[in-house]
């Protein structure tokens, strides 16, 4: 190399950034530039004239590069020239780089040259291997997280899924593939999501059923917002009843889209059921409280338990001798109660006592089915109307609780699952049991209070006099209408009776209970009748017997209106009760002045007043029974419908006014009244209507005054 | 027969003591219910106000309940105050029976 372009071949070689190193055919260095300096740490002066192959060939490659330098001379056929290639390179200090190179043979003259252009890839090789080195651990990292997952949601109670955006299932933990019904993850993933759907009922917390595209994760998908939803599934197969809420967040991909669902399934089946039944027992108590009706109450106690616990429920009663007697029935269709009705026909009279409900009455203990077997309908049916008749039921599964009061059995609650298809378990059991204890002690209730207030009320009828005597000039009427069974309120009482040629009238309202009041009203009536013969004025009446119920120990309270009949005369007082209509020439006012209640108040005073009575008007005495009683609207007869009725009453006639009262009140009422009703009605006669009246006693061959007298000795005895 | 009434009991407590403010109709289905809320309250309570002002009907049941409280305050020496109705048709019967002079009642104050 020389001249021009040997100075213009070395400049640039100077300056090249690859190592430049040739050789002649003997193998020999021939040129090697400051990049190859660089790069194998051979100065220039030391590596010229050395062979290349003990320079930067690793010694295991050295025959190889020998050999190919042999073939291209005696060949001219160069695997290697002019191809990028890359290999191992010794360095001076013995340690080997990678490079990469080129090598070209040129021809000067007759012998040929080799220029090798070198590059030290040890930075990009060692870049690749970090490269490798960190996806390696990236792999690593990702199996491991991965494994974290697993190890997080796989263990989670709740179970999770992921679904893609045809709801397949990407994933589900070990607690969704057990939730839903599976064995494993791959049998999931290989059942479509409507085959899934199909083996529950779904339904919201009010039975409402719950479809596909009522789901978060599908409302989401939809892209709507989706709360949290609270499902019941019913398993059809099982009959297993579970409570789920359901949330759903979507997983986006890099374009915000949907991309799948994750789903997390909360079992609150326990927390449900624990909720559900405070609720319904509070609600058991609650209706079971609201009723001393013995009918009623096992009526409402059938009904309790339906749709809540089971579809059908049967109240049993036992009988002194042990027989059953069917007291009521409630199904969640009441269509269906005339299936529940032809079924009881089929019942034995006697009970098989080591079976069903005869095993409960006679071992006190529960008895649960949790599936029935078609096998047990074929024994148990009669005939083949009696086994249709089972089958259209479709039981379930059913369980039988004793009502025991301590270890006596009054009787069993049968429930029994159809519709729902849901199996009945030993929480049910349990639930069943505390309904029939709150059931038992309600009816026992009712039992002892029918008994006591038929005591009360008969007690408290003997009282009211038989009959009303007759009373010389007037015309005199009653009504009594007892409160409806049931009722706890104590006795509204009246009384008819003479003292000389005067005539007591008084009406009152014990606001006492039962066999209590019954006894207050004899205490009342007693006093007032024995005091009468002393004290003629009504207030001194009243304030005597104020003075008596004072004495008593319990609070004794009572009102009542006392009037005093002389002729055509009335003085009266009142103490706490209505005041008295007057009905004269089709207009009516009160009569008299208000006055404290009887037994209340430590300082009270009553007052005389005395009107008189023109003839043919008519003073009507009430309790407040009649202003009181209730409509189904709520509404109050009120005082003005009862000036209404007097108004229109057909006649001034006593028994007219009567009849025109409770008319009025019985189409007001629509039904039983709460209260004790009772009114007396006094009509004074008119001089025509008195004449009438003695000429008609005479025709009856009763002379007045013969009556009067038996009338005097009859209440006075 | 339980006859459904607009009745509602609302509970406020200070330190002065106990309100029980009865709206709708005191009667025989639910003069019970006013006495036992009153039943429940606890025995430290010292003074027991019970406000008819939104009384809308008393029948003798309620009236009765009133006088039994009245007595039970005395007897068990806790102090009793009855806010007067404001409706003619409960406060009629408290009139008619001299319960309104007799137990302690005081004024509603003006809405």
């Amino acid at each position: 190399m020389g001249g021009m372009a040997s100075i213009q071949a070395e400049f640039i070689l100077d300056r090249a950034y690859s190592a430049v190193v040739s050789m002649d055919e003997e193998g020999l260095v021939t040129a090697w530039n400051p990049s190859a300096e660089a790069t194998f740490g051979f100065k220039r002066e030391a590596a010229l004239g050395r062979p290349v192959a003990e320079l930067i060939v690793p010694e295991r490659l050295r025959a190889a590069h020998r050999e190919g330098l042999r073939r291209f001379l005696a060949t001219g056929e160069g695997r290697v020239l002019d191809r990028r290639l890359e290999m191992q390179a010794l360095r001076a200090d013995g340690t080997e780089i990678p490079i990469e190179f080129t090598i070209s043979a040129l021809r000067t003259a007759d012998t040929w040259s080799f220029f090798a252009f070198i590059r030290d890839v040890s930075e990009r090789v060692e870049a690749d291997r970090e490269r490798e080195r960190l996806v390696e651990e990236l792999h690593v990292a990702l199996r491991g997280s991965e494994r974290r997952f697993e190890a997080i949601v796989g263990s989670l109670g709740d179970a999770i899924t992921i679904r893609d955006r045809e709801h397949r299932f990407l994933y589900a933990n070990p607690a969704a593939v057990a939730h839903l019904g599976f064995g494993s993850w791959e049998e999931l993933r290989d059942t479509s999501p409507d085959t899934i759907m199909q083996e529950f009922t779904v339904s919201d917390e009010h039975g409402q059923e719950i479809r596909m595209e009522d789901i978060p994760s599908v409302r989401i998908l939809r892209g709507e917002e989706a709360e949290p939803l609270l499902i019941r599934t019913v398993n059809r197969v099982s009959g297993v009843q579970r409570w789920n809420l359901l949330k759903a967040a979507p997983l986006l991909d890099e374009d915000g889209q949907v991309e799948a669902t994750i789903t997390i399934i909360e079992d609150v089946t326990e927390p449900k059921r624990a909720e559900q039944r405070g609720a319904f027992l509070a609600q058991a108590s609650a209706v079971l409280a609201s009723s001393l009706d013995y009918e009623q109450t096992l009526r409402n106690v059938a009904q309790l338990a339906v749709p809540e616990v089971a579809d059908w429920c049967a109240v049993d009663l036992v009988d002194d001798d042990g027989d059953r007697n069917s007291v009521a029935v409630a199904h969640v269709d009441p269509a269906r109660l005339s299936l529940a009705e032809e079924l009881r026909a089929y019942e034995p009279d006697r009970l098989d006592p080591d079976q069903g409900l005869g095993l409960v009455f006679r071992t006190g203990e529960s008895l649960l089915y949790p599936e029935i077997p078609e096998s047990l309908l074929v024994d148990a049916a009669v005939d083949e109307r009696h086994l249709e008749l089972i089958r259209a039921v479709g039981l379930r599964s059913g369980l039988v609780v004793p009502m025991k009061l301590g270890k006596r059995t009054l009787g069993a609650l049968t429930l029994v699952s159809s519709e729902s298809g849901r199996t009945l378990d030993q929480s049910d059991v349990e639930l069943a049991e505390q309904v029939a204890a709150r059931a038992a002690v309600a009816i026992e209730n009712s039992r002892l209070y029918s008994q006591r207030s038929s005591i009360a009320r008969t007690l408290q009828q003997s009282l009211l006099p038989d009959r009303l005597p007759e009373i010389p000039g007037y015309e005199i009427a009653s009504v009594y209408l007892p409160a409806m069974e049931g009722s706890l309120v104590g006795g509204d009482f009246y009384d008819v009776w003479p003292l000389g040629d005067e005539w007591m009238v008084i009406i009152g309202d014990v606001t006492g209970k039962g066999v209590e009041a019954a006894a207050l009203t004899a205490l009342v009536r007693h006093t007032m009748r024995t005091a009468s013969e002393f004290l003629p004025s009504p207030a001194d009446l009243l304030a005597q017997v104020d003075r008596t119920l004072k004495h008593r120990p319990a609070l004794s309270v009572c009102t009542a209106l006392c009037l005093r009949l002389r002729d055509d005369q009335v003085t009266l007082a009142v103490g706490g009760h209505p005041l008295p209509l007057y009905l004269t020439g089709g207009q009516v006012t009160k009569l008299g002045e208000h006055g404290p209640l009887l037994g209340a108040f430590t300082e009270a005073a009553w007052h005389d007043v005395t009107v008189e009575l023109e003839p043919g008007s008519t003073l009507v005495a009430y309790t407040d029974g009649i202003t009181d009683a209730v409509d189904k609207g709520h509404g109050r007869f009120g005082l003005e419908r009862l000036y209404d009725a007097l108004r229109d009453a057909r006649g001034p006639q006593a028994a007219k006014v009567v009849e025109c009262l409770t008319g009025a009140l019985a189409e007001f009422q629509s039904g039983a009244n709460a209260d004790d009703t009772a009114a007396i009605v006094l009509h004074r006669l008119a001089r025509a209507e008195a004449r009438e009246n003695s000429a008609a006693r005479r025709e009856n061959g009763r002379p007045t005054d013969d009556l009067l007298a038996g009338a005097r000795h009859g209440q006075t005895d | 027969m339980v006859r459904p009434t607009e009745f509602k009991i609302a509970h406020r407590v200070t330190d002065a003591g106990v309100t029980l403010k009865v709206t709708g109709e005191l009667d025989l289905s639910t003069a019970p219910v006013l006495g036992e809320s009153i039943g429940a309250l606890r025995r430290d309570v010292k003074a027991v106000t019970v406000d008819l002002s939104e009384l809308t009907f008393m029948d003798s049941t309620g009236l009765r309940l009133l006088i039994e409280l009245d007595h039970r305050a005395k007897q068990e020496e806790w102090e009793l105050a009855l806010i007067r109705p404001r409706y003619e048709t409960a406060a009629a019967v408290l009139k008619a029976t001299g319960a309104d002079s007799a137990l302690p009642f005081e004024d509603a104050p003006e809405p």
